[in-house]
């Protein structure tokens, strides 16, 4: 470190710079500080350097100093999400959920127009039911068409999965040249299942599906009554659905349901419900409803072309009031889903949870979701 | 046993911004690529948070820097941020001016220079360093005295050139 000369005084440099930064930098070992202090002491020219290199330290700290970026708070641990989406797909919700919809839909359309169905639900109808609506959470199987029951197929086209042992490929199946038909008489039917306001959305989303969208689950609430409907098209994945059982009981998730019967409310009413400003996209006309099963969620409903709908569901998360490590938690918990099949796009904003549904690319509903803000 | 991402979150985050600032330069992008990287830092549990965050977003930035020059027409298009220079006030033009210098300054630096300068502003010990550059922990001293040296001296030739052009145009 310091070149020891007795004499001192000289030109000869008696410490290297690397150490007077090192020194300055409070970096130096404490047996080379002691030695080169020693030295500064008897060392005039050692002192006149340390002096040029504290203003060369200072005037580079400067320089970077004005190379700075506008200091803003660190979101909140909590909202943090991945967002390697472009490296990494997605794993979504196949357009199989949406299917599924489709089938109770028609399924319930079927039951309406058969005047001596019973209402009442079997047993079995009723565990069938149950792995039905696992099933469409799990987004993984489809419905299959029994022979003269018109439940719906659907050509799915997944993303591949990175992990081929948890995420089996789907089954293709053909898709009827009849499908909009279909689609269209289930919207005729008048059915509260149907989604979307209209039969030409619905075409839309079919066709949208072919391209991997989110799909929405079948309307849980919607589902008790009618269970006996459901059947048909229940039954027809059993089989595959009684691996679904054990799943359901470890990773139990409610179904966010179909909005349509879902009571429209004001700003106000749901800035209440959340104790905080509703969220949406700016610039786009929406609509606000609430959850009947008082859960506190909401969904703001947003057109953001004449045919296109999303919705943004939103939730308070309880975060007041977890410490640090919780929070981690609950991050990675969201993480967790955030890589299961079955899940929406989400993100929080401030102290809601919000996913986002359409019948758009994910790209585009990511792309959605990032601009998501206080309403005003 | 793994660190508390929470706190370091706390702690880091605005250094790891500023870090990644210096190499994206853009603010907004600076702060995803950061929070991109806390966030796999929750799902990696890395044992040495700190050091492994710099070095993901390292790595991010060095993406960055590969996908923005690919991108960068298109980019254009998109983000029309409004280049308001005429009604900015004069202090903001001389804070872009020095911003841009100081960049092209940094730039000037081998990259093993810049590293070193970059991760000891960011609040990293000699210790770290040395462990993200592979210098040897003696040499890291020396590394930032010329970095520091460098960045002087190119910004005060970029300046001076820069400075001249001004003269000339006022």
């Amino acid at each position: 470190m310091t070149q020891e000369s007795k004499e001192g005084g000289d030109s000869m440099p008696h410490v290297d710079e690397g150490s007077l930064h090192a020194y300055l930098d409070g970096e130096l070992p404490s047996a080379e500080r002691k030695t080169l202090e020693a030295h500064l002491a008897e060392c005039a020219s050692c002192r006149a350097m340390l002096a040029e290199e504290r203003a060369l330290l200072d005037r580079a700290s400067a320089l970077l100093g004005a190379a700075r970026p506008a200091e803003r708070p660190a979101p909140p641990f909590e909202q943090l999400r991945p967002r390697a989406t472009r490296r990494s797909p997605w794993r979504v919700r196949t357009p199989v959920a949406w299917a599924a919809s489709l089938a109770l839909a028609l399924g319930i359309g079927y039951y309406l127009h058969e005047p001596g169905s019973q209402p009442a639900a079997s047993a079995l109808e009723q565990r069938n039911l149950a792995l039905y609506r696992q099933e469409d959470e799990r987004g993984r199987t489809e419905p299959q068409a029994e022979e003269n029951k018109p439940a719906p197929v659907i050509t799915t086209r997944s993303r591949p999965s990175r992990n081929p042992a948890a995420a089996p490929a789907p089954r293709v199946a053909t898709i009827p040249p009849a499908h909009h038909d279909s689609a269209d008489a289930a919207a005729r039917a008048g059915v509260e299942g149907a989604r979307l306001d209209s039969g030409a959305g619905l075409s839309r989303e079919m066709d949208k599906a072919a391209a991997g969208v989110v799909a929405m689950p079948p309307p849980a609430a919607q589902l008790q009554p009618r269970n006996a409907a459901a059947a048909p098209a229940a039954r027809a994945m059993e089989t595959e659905s009684l691996m679904a059982v054990e799943e359901a009981a470890r990773r139990p998730r409610a179904a966010l349901p179909s909005t349509t019967s879902w009571p429209i409310i004001s700003r106000g009413a749901a800035q209440s419900l959340l104790g905080t400003d509703p969220v949406g996209v700016p610039g786009f006309a929406r609509k606000i409803r609430r959850s009947p099963a008082a859960d506190g969620t909401v969904v703001v409903e947003q057109q953001v072309d004449s045919a296109t709908t999303i919705q943004i569901f939103q939730r308070r998360v309880a975060d007041a009031h977890l410490d640090s490590s919780q929070r981690v938690d609950q991050l990675r918990t969201y993480q967790a889903r955030d890589a299961a099949p079955t899940d929406r796009l989400a993100r929080y904003v401030g102290r809601l949870r919000v996913e986002i549904a359409g019948p758009l690319s994910l790209d585009s509903l990511n792309r959605l979701l990032d601009q998501v803000q206080p309403l005003p | 046993m793994p660190d508390d991402i929470a706190e370091v979150y706390r702690n880091t985050y605005p250094a790891l911004v500023r870090f990644l600032y210096r190499k994206v330069w853009d603010a907004e992008r600076a702060e995803d690529l950061a929070q991109e990287a806390f966030a796999r830092a929750v799902v990696h549990k890395p044992e040495n948070t700190r050091g492994w965050l710099f070095v993901v977003a390292a790595n991010m930035a060095r993406d960055e820097a590969r996908r923005a020059a690919r991108e960068k027409r298109h980019l254009t298009l998109l983000k029309s941020e409004p280049d308001a220079v005429h009604s900015e006030p004069e202090e903001a033009i001389d804070a872009d001016r020095q911003r841009s210098a100081v960049r092209a300054a940094l730039e000037q630096l081998t990259p093993r220079d810049r590293e070193a300068l970059l991760l000891w502003d960011a609040g990293m010990s000699y210790d770290e360093i040395a462990a993200q550059t592979g210098l040897a922990r003696g040499a890291i001293g020396t590394t930032l005295a010329r970095a520091r040296r460098r960045l002087v001296e190119a910004y005060d030739a970029g300046v001076e050139g820069g400075g001249g052009q001004h003269a000339a145009r006022g």
